[in-house]
């Protein structure tokens, strides 16, 4: 018994994690984009932007699966996701993809302009592009300032990625539920718990890590 | 002439700044501007620099016109970056980036401008940050972080990088004022020993004692305009201007 539900919670258990992966390769850059955008002096670009930041960290991530997922199918009478259980993948990562990036670019945002203005202009003083500035300069500064709620964020990623099931992706919950019908067995969901302390715990490490390596400098 | 600065002006919204700036310098001069809080001196600085754009006037570096408002608005970075390399610039708050080693700061921008000019000679860079570090005193904390030197430390390395470009002019915007006073001399002692090389420089400054005794010329200004203007030993001793004896008798 302890072998198949270990094997079926681990089935899950990897849709998780691919959730997890693709949403943070989409959204880390996609998150900087945003950023920029509702960072720049040009009110076309940034009024919308932070309208769109808005609906998207106003609204529950589950409200937003579910029309991401529903709303091209009834309104363009054409379900835009394919069909099975890839298209109802790509609707939730599509989903966690839009909602995760607005959360990052803000954390971007923050990062961004707590770098005070004379380290641009010391860059500017010495002769550099606003390139070299930005990637010789600002960016480790920026990332080791966004890397403690960076992680929190991420962190809440590995647990939200368990709303996903509300389209029936099927995560490690969705998998440790289904014994509580198929064999009357509670245990298996304090198992996939299991699974998502693990997981946070190594994050927490793997940050810890991270935070520790760029502790050689400190920032004003 | 290695600088001209004619009827520059600079204005905020509806605040005029820099109402009408002309002065010039030879080669090797050192200039101190002296003048009261708000009198647009650190404005003076950051237009030389290209860090704010005149609204009117030109500046010329060997004969060279850098600045006029014709030119301006059709300038490209890369021109504005080339132009800003005749001037240096050190901040009152350092601006060091605390990345890097002391040694990595001053040799940050001239290794970024190499890359781009593969015409330009590296070999000696690492070399001639060492010899600028060592000229400031400095050559024991090459591979210490910012966060690991004092505020007077800090504002030598300042210097070193900025003279790692060899630009044409100095300029320093109140060098010692974010620091404790114990620490101002060191920094005051380098910039002297710039001086005593002919290094052309102008300075931003409240050390009058400092100001008389290192540069030749001294400019006071007030309100955005240039109140007078002289051998710095004139100005600062026996100021003919009663707005400039009434400025100095608060440093007496
Ligand atoms: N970016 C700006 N926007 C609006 N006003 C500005 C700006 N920069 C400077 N000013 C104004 O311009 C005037 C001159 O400022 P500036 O910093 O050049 O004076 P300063 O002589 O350097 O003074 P201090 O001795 O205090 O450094 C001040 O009234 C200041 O408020
Ligand atoms: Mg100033």
């Amino acid at each position: 018994m302890f072998l198949s539900v270990t094997l079926a919670l681990l089935t899950g258990f990897l849709n998780t994690l691919k959730l997890f992966v693709l949403t943070l390769v989409f959204s880390l850059p996609l998150g900087l984009l945003i950023s920029f955008g509702s960072m720049k002096n040009l009110r076309i670009l940034k009024y919308p932007v932070k309208f769109f930041i808005w609906i998207i960290r106003g609204t529950p991530l589950m409200l937003q699966l579910l029309v991401i997922y529903y709303g091209p199918g009834i309104i363009l009478k054409h379900n835009i996701w394919g069909s099975g259980d890839s298209g109802r993948f790509t609707a939730a990562l599509v989903a966690f993809v839009i909602n995760y990036s607005c959360y990052f670019s803000e954390i971007y945002r923050g990062g961004i302009q707590s770098i005070p203005v004379g380290q641009y202009e010391a860059g500017q003083v010495l002769g550099l592009t606003k390139r070299q500035i930005f990637f010789k300069i600002i960016l480790l500064q920026v990332i080791k300032r966004i890397i403690p709620p960076m992680s929190n964020e991420i962190i809440t990623l590995t647990k939200d990625t368990s709303l996903a099931r509300i389209i029936a992706v099927y995560e490690v919950i969705w998998e440790g539920q289904s014994f509580i019908k198929s064999a009357g067995i509670i245990w298996p969901l304090f198992y996939t718990g299991a699974f998502y302390l693990i997981f946070s715990g190594l994050l927490t490490l793997l940050f810890g890590y991270a935070e520790k390596k760029l502790g050689y400098f400190q920032t004003k | 002439m290695i600088l001209e600065v004619k009827n520059l002006k600079k204005s905020f919204g509806n605040t005029e700044v820099l109402k009408d700036i002309s002065f010039s310098m030879e080669k090797g001069d050192v200039l101190s501007i002296i003048g009261s809080s708000g009198s647009g001196k650190t404005t003076l600085l950051r237009c030389l620099n290209f860090l704010e754009t005149p609204d009117e006037g030109v500046i010329k570096v060997n004969e060279e016109t850098l600045f006029d408002p014709a030119l301006s608005s059709s300038m490209s970075e890369k021109e504005i970056r080339n132009k800003r390399l005749h001037f240096g610039l050190v901040f009152q708050s350092f601006n060091l980036f605390p990345q890097y080693t002391a040694l990595e700061n001053v040799c940050l921008a001239p290794s970024l401008l190499a890359k781009e000019n593969p015409s330009m000679d590296v070999s000696g860079l690492s070399d001639l940050a060492m010899g600028l570090l060592e000229q400031m005193g400095l050559s024991a904390k090459a591979d210490n972080y910012p966060h690991e030197l004092s505020g007077g430390q800090q504002q030598r390395v300042a210097i070193a990088r900025a003279l790692a470009l060899n630009p044409d002019i100095l300029c320093f915007d109140e060098p010692t004022s974010a620091l404790d006073p114990e620490l101002t001399g060191e920094v005051l002692r380098v910039i002297r020993e710039l001086a005593d090389k002919n290094t052309t420089m102008i300075i931003v400054t409240h050390e009058m004692s400092f100001a008389r005794d290192v540069s030749d010329r001294a400019i006071f200004m007030d309100g955005g305009v240039i109140v007078e203007e002289g051998p710095s030993k004139q100005v600062i001793d026996d100021p003919k201007m009663e707005r400039t004896k009434q400025f100095l008798s608060y440093y007496k």
